[in-house]
């Protein structure tokens, strides 16, 4: 079942930045963009590398190891080396916290 | 999870703060556009002075002047967009990908594919698809590559290879299969072009070989020298960045024909990057990375001394470049340690 989780204030999140968010053991990415909070999986789908100091342009994050990008909103894969889209979670903003809505 | 550890700033022991390394790596398209204007008119700078040697002797310094400014940014250029860093417009970047990875006779995706590669196992035996000669280095693969000979010739392969289909284990790996298509696809219309460029004086048509063609061939042992010190003598098979890669000081022209590559183990820990910026991370790194070797000339001519004294038997400590340990010996037979992946 579904479930929203408390992650963090939106303080935490610089604007246009992310922060990695761990919960269950699974590793989570929560972004502040221009267009709201989003949420994805942490790891980067073309090889094992962490997004957490990736750059947030826009609604695109950016993988630091090879330039991959990806849609923030929908976790869609934009442009090479990444082929494979990334996986989304719900997000909203509540009393002050942001929540993400994780699987299990 | 892989069973390998991608060689970066992390596998490096090196620290950034988030804060400082965002406000670094933060992409515009100003920088990269002023870059590119300058290139240009360099360009046409040092084309009007081979347009007016044209049937003189000089013709042959003109060229080799404008061929440098043509190939070494041209290599440059090719690969800073294929990291996607140049410019913060994606179009922009791809479009310059396209032109200068023609220049410099590489098909686009494989350049930035097997540039991927080069990343995450920069200097790893086997596995770094850009290892462009074996090691150690000996005097006669260093001066035939700085000919230009072995480069053409991988260039000239890389293409057949992906036109044809004939695709090596290494491009195997590290392309996704989605891409070879692609590749084949892109290699054809670059040949075709090639070809076309080839043709045109039995059309009469001669200013591709005077602005074009000889300038591409003279221009390239610059570049090939400056490729050939990003790694050389140094440590194979390390997790750190600082064992495996060099950087130099140079001076301002070198710098911007090279845009700031020369800051090599900087850009390798933190390829996200912009050039324009790898000073100010030089900068910020300062203290926990190796002093950079001293100027350009002097780091390829002790290179060069050391791969010639090497070759002849003798000692191979260099008077002041870094060495990893292992390179440096008393003479005597060479033992291979690996073999070029280019
Ligand atoms: S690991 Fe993210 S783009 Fe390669």
């Amino acid at each position: 079942m579904n479930q929203w989780i408390d992650a963090c204030a939106p303080d935490d999140i610089d604007e246009e930045d992310l922060i990695a968010w761990e919960h269950a053991g699974r590793k989570y990415a929560i972004y502040n963009t221009e267009k709201g909070f989003f949420a994805s999986d942490l790891m980067c789908t073309h090889e094992e590398q962490s997004l957490e100091d990736g750059l947030v342009i826009d609604c695109v994050i950016e993988c630091p190891l090879h330039g991959g990008r990806f849609d923030v909103c929908t976790g869609k894969a934009l442009s090479a080396p990444v082929l494979v889209d990334l996986k989304t979670y719900p997000v909203k903003v509540e009393s002050g916290r942001v929540f993400v809505q994780v699987e299990g | 999870m892989p069973d390998y550890v991608p060689t970066n700033a992390a596998s490096s022991g090196v620290r950034l703060d988030k804060k400082t390394l965002k406000s670094i790596a933060t992409r515009t398209d100003r920088p990269g556009l002023i870059w590119l204007a300058q290139w240009t008119l360099g360009l046409v700078a040092t084309g009007t002075l081979v347009w007016a040697a044209l049937g003189t002797v000089w013709v042959w310094p003109a060229m080799l002047l404008h061929g440098t400014l043509l190939t070494v940014p041209a290599y440059a250029a090719s690969h800073e967009t294929a990291h996607g860093t140049a410019f913060r417009s994606r179009w922009l970047n791809e479009a310059v990908l396209w032109v200068s990875s023609f220049i410099f006779i590489e098909e686009p995706l494989h350049r930035r594919y097997s540039h991927t590669n080069h990343h995450t196992h920069t200097w790893h035996v086997g596995e770094d698809s850009q290892m462009p000669y074996n090691i150690p280095l000996r005097f006669a693969e260093w001066f035939a590559a700085t000919t230009g000979i072995i480069p053409l010739i991988y260039h000239v392969k890389v293409l057949y290879v992906l036109a044809t289909r004939n695709f090596s284990d290494m491009i195997l790996k590290f392309t996704p299969e989605p891409e070879l298509p692609k590749m084949t696809r892109n290699a054809r219309i670059m040949i075709a072009l090639y070809v076309l460029i080839a043709v045109l004086p039995l059309a009469g048509i001669w200013w591709p070989v005077w602005f074009i063609i000889l300038p591409r061939v003279l221009g390239t042992p610059v570049m090939i020298l400056l490729v050939l010190i990003q790694h050389a003598e140094l440590q194979e098979n390390s997790p750190s960045i600082l064992e495996s890669t060099r950087s130099f000081t140079t001076n301002r022209v070198m710098a911007f024909l090279y845009m700031n590559m020369n800051n090599h183990v900087e850009h390798h820990l933190y390829p996200q990057v912009p050039f324009h910026a790898l000073p100010k991370l030089a900068e910020a790194v300062k203290d926990q990375v190796p002093e950079p070797d001293h100027g350009f000339v002097r780091t390829c001519a002790e290179l060069g001394l050391v791969v010639l004294r090497r070759s002849l038997g003798r000692s191979t400590k260099a008077p002041t470049i870094r060495q990893a340990p292992r390179m440096i010996t008393d003479g005597g037979p060479i033992h291979s340690i690996a073999q070029k992946t280019m």
